[in-house]
């Protein structure tokens, strides 16, 4: 059990650390194509669609991540008045429905990634794009958010132990 | 189901889920899977938004997000920001209240580089506020032009939240950042003209004191080295778009470039300083491109369920002045402002408000940029303005939210003012993109 729950943790730091990996890469991707053109040279057909597909890559690999780091940003400006019982009644009820959501977004981008592999649907930008490769981090990603969520409704961590900086990264 | 109890249904839901502390982009995730039950019909509406979540955040206008924020990080993280800071603070010379205008004239040009309000304020209050207060500066003196010039990075350009706005609202990035360049360089002048005010009114709040002035050769080339340098940065980015070189997202791409050659030019360019800075890009542009794609689909729902449509006949249908609509827009927008980011509250908002201000007649980019503008005094107005709560936790032990507030008013009221001169002279906003 142990293993697996390392193994998890790996592929949770893992993807976020693709996730940089990627959004560098379009960086670099950018400059690279802008540069053969200012060359008079003709730039890769297919810098544009791999950027669109490289920012919800980016979004969706980091997103267990965020969960984890306590990095969604979120408002408390009601609970804060809260007298201590109810509010971890509350925070139970919103781990618990952030929970079933994103299950139920893990369970339905699935049904998306299946139809689009089998039926080999194309999206069409500059270049066209299999559209499975959209759909692909969506299954995994949303499931290991809703993994998250359920770690805190099982009490491993509290999301709302943070100070107003750590929340916004200052 | 009448368009109001399908307004109040959405609204309700996410401001009901927000309030309970879920957090944003949740928000809207479960509000859009109760909403396509609702308004649907059946659960087979659910692989419909989730197909439909990824359309927004697949559009090459939002890539600037993620690199201005890694432009900004690694200008803060290779210490280039310390370096521009030490160059204008030459300039100042015994100026009284020097280190107000020099929060002022660092601050606006951390913004054009950095685009960040909440990093802008930290930064500054944490560099800024000690040194204010061993000067004899009174808190209102040394906490207010921070939080004031802390908002700049909202509008002047590059701006994160503009180009969010711009890709949101369906208008044009490029020229939504480029209308904010004059208007921005108009509000630190305010900002100046009330920092000089308030010393006239009260010296002994911002004492002038000696300082060790070093001879002007020394000077001119601190400032050749450690301003002049940093425009390089800014043509490359607000320059680019004007000229027409490149689209919002290249120009952004080449202002991280110019940062990292900058940075390896002084030698400071490390593999710690870029993995810092590619670590915050995506802690802070995954975090808001998840609300974006959660979001999506909640203006979907508002238009699908008629909400949309019939709020805005119903604001249309009164003989009022559009003057008067868009004053409550300011007014919903500030209250809104009081209890959330303004990333939320634009998700929110945008969908309903920018039909609304096309159907009254407004210029779009110039109502981008007053919602920009209500968005940056939100974040300053009690009782959960963000950015008071980030002054606060870099101010000295013992500071209030009041002392804090108190200091920014007088920043709220220059605030107040340009929003009053872009109303009577729209071409201030709208002459630059105008030029595109």
């Amino acid at each position: 059990m142990g293993a697996l729950f390392r193994a998890y943790n790996y592929l949770l730091h893992g993807l976020a650390v693709l996730s940089g990996i990627l959004i560098f890469f379009v960086f670099v991707l950018i400059v690279v194509d802008v540069t053969i053109r200012t060359l008079g040279m003709i730039p890769p057909p297919f810098t544009l669609s791999v950027v669109e597909y490289v920012l919800l890559w980016f979004t969706m690999l980091a997103a267990p991540w965020l969960v984890r780091i306590k990095g969604h940003v979120f408002i408390d400006a009601v609970t804060q008045f809260l007298p201590g019982p109810v509010k971890l009644v509350v925070a139970k009820i919103v781990y618990a429905g952030s929970a079933i959501a994103t299950a139920i977004y893990a369970t339905r981008s699935f049904e998306l990634l299946q139809t689009s592999w089998i039926e080999n649907k194309v999206d069409v930008r500059s270049i066209d794009m299999p559209q499975w490769t959209l759909f692909a981090p969506m299954p995994l990603c949303f499931a290991m958010v809703s993994i998250e969520f359920i770690r805190y409704l099982v009490g491993i961590d509290d999301m709302y132990s943070q100070t107003v900086e750590e929340r916004e990264g200052v | 189901m009448e368009w109001y109890w399908a307004l109040a249904t959405l609204i309700g839901m996410v401001i009901f889920f927000m309030a309970m502390g879920t957090p944003v982009a949740l928000t809207f995730i479960i509000t859009n899977i109760i909403g396509a039950l609702i308004f649907m019909g059946d659960m087979a509406a659910w692989s419909q938004i989730v197909d439909n979540s990824t359309s927004l955040i697949t559009r090459f206008t939002l890539g600037p997000v993620p690199m201005f924020i890694m432009m900004g990080a690694l200008f803060f993280h290779t210490g280039l920001a310390i370096r521009v800071f030490d160059g204008l603070d030459v300039l100042f010379g015994r100026l009284p209240g020097r280190l107000c205008y020099l929060t002022v004239a660092g601050g606006s040009l951390f913004s054009t580089l950095t685009g960040s309000s909440m990093a802008n304020t930290a930064m500054l209050g944490s560099l800024m506020v000690p040194e204010m207060q061993r000067r004899g500066y009174n808190k209102r003196m040394s906490m207010g032009p921070i939080l004031g010039t802390g908002g700049l990075a909202m509008i002047i350009p590059p701006s994160a939240l503009g180009v969010l706005l711009a890709s949101v609202a369906n208008i044009d990035v490029g020229k939504l950042l480029v209308a904010g360049f004059i208007p921005g360089f108009v509000l630190a002048g305010l900002y100046a003209t009330m920092i000089f005010l308030q010393i006239r009114f009260n010296p002994s709040s911002a004492p002038a004191y000696d300082v060790e002035m070093p001879p002007i050769s020394e000077r001119v080339k601190l400032v050749v080295t450690n301003i002049l340098p940093m425009g390089l940065v800014v043509f490359m980015v607000i320059g680019f778009i004007i000229l027409g070189w490149s689209t919002p997202t290249e120009a952004a791409a080449f202002g991280v470039l110019g940062v990292v050659i900058l940075a390896s030019l002084f030698r400071v360019l490390t593999f710690d300083a870029l993995k810092a800075s590619v670590e915050a890009t995506v802690k802070v542009g995954a975090m808001v491109f998840f609300i974006i794609m959660s979001s999506t689909v909640f203006s979907q729902l508002l238009a699908y369920s008629g909400a949309s449509a019939g709020l805005l006949e119903w604001a249309t249908g009164f003989e009022v002045s559009k003057y008067w609509v868009l004053l409550l827009m300011f007014i919903i927008l500030v209250s809104l402002g009081m209890f959330m980011d303004p990333t939320s509250m634009m998700l929110i908002t945008v969908p309903i408000f920018f039909p609304l201000a096309q159907q009254l007649g407004f210029d779009l980019i110039w109502f981008g940029l007053f919602v920009l503008m209500t968005f940056e005094m939100a974040g300053t107005t009690p009782p959960f303005g963000l950015l008071l709560y980030v002054m606060l936790g870099v101010a000295p032990k013992g500071t209030t939210l009041y002392q804090v507030a108190s200091a920014a008013f007088p920043f709220l009221v220059c605030d107040a003012i340009l929003i009053v001169i872009l109303v009577f002279f729209p071409s201030l906003a709208l002459w630059l993109p105008g030029q595109m």
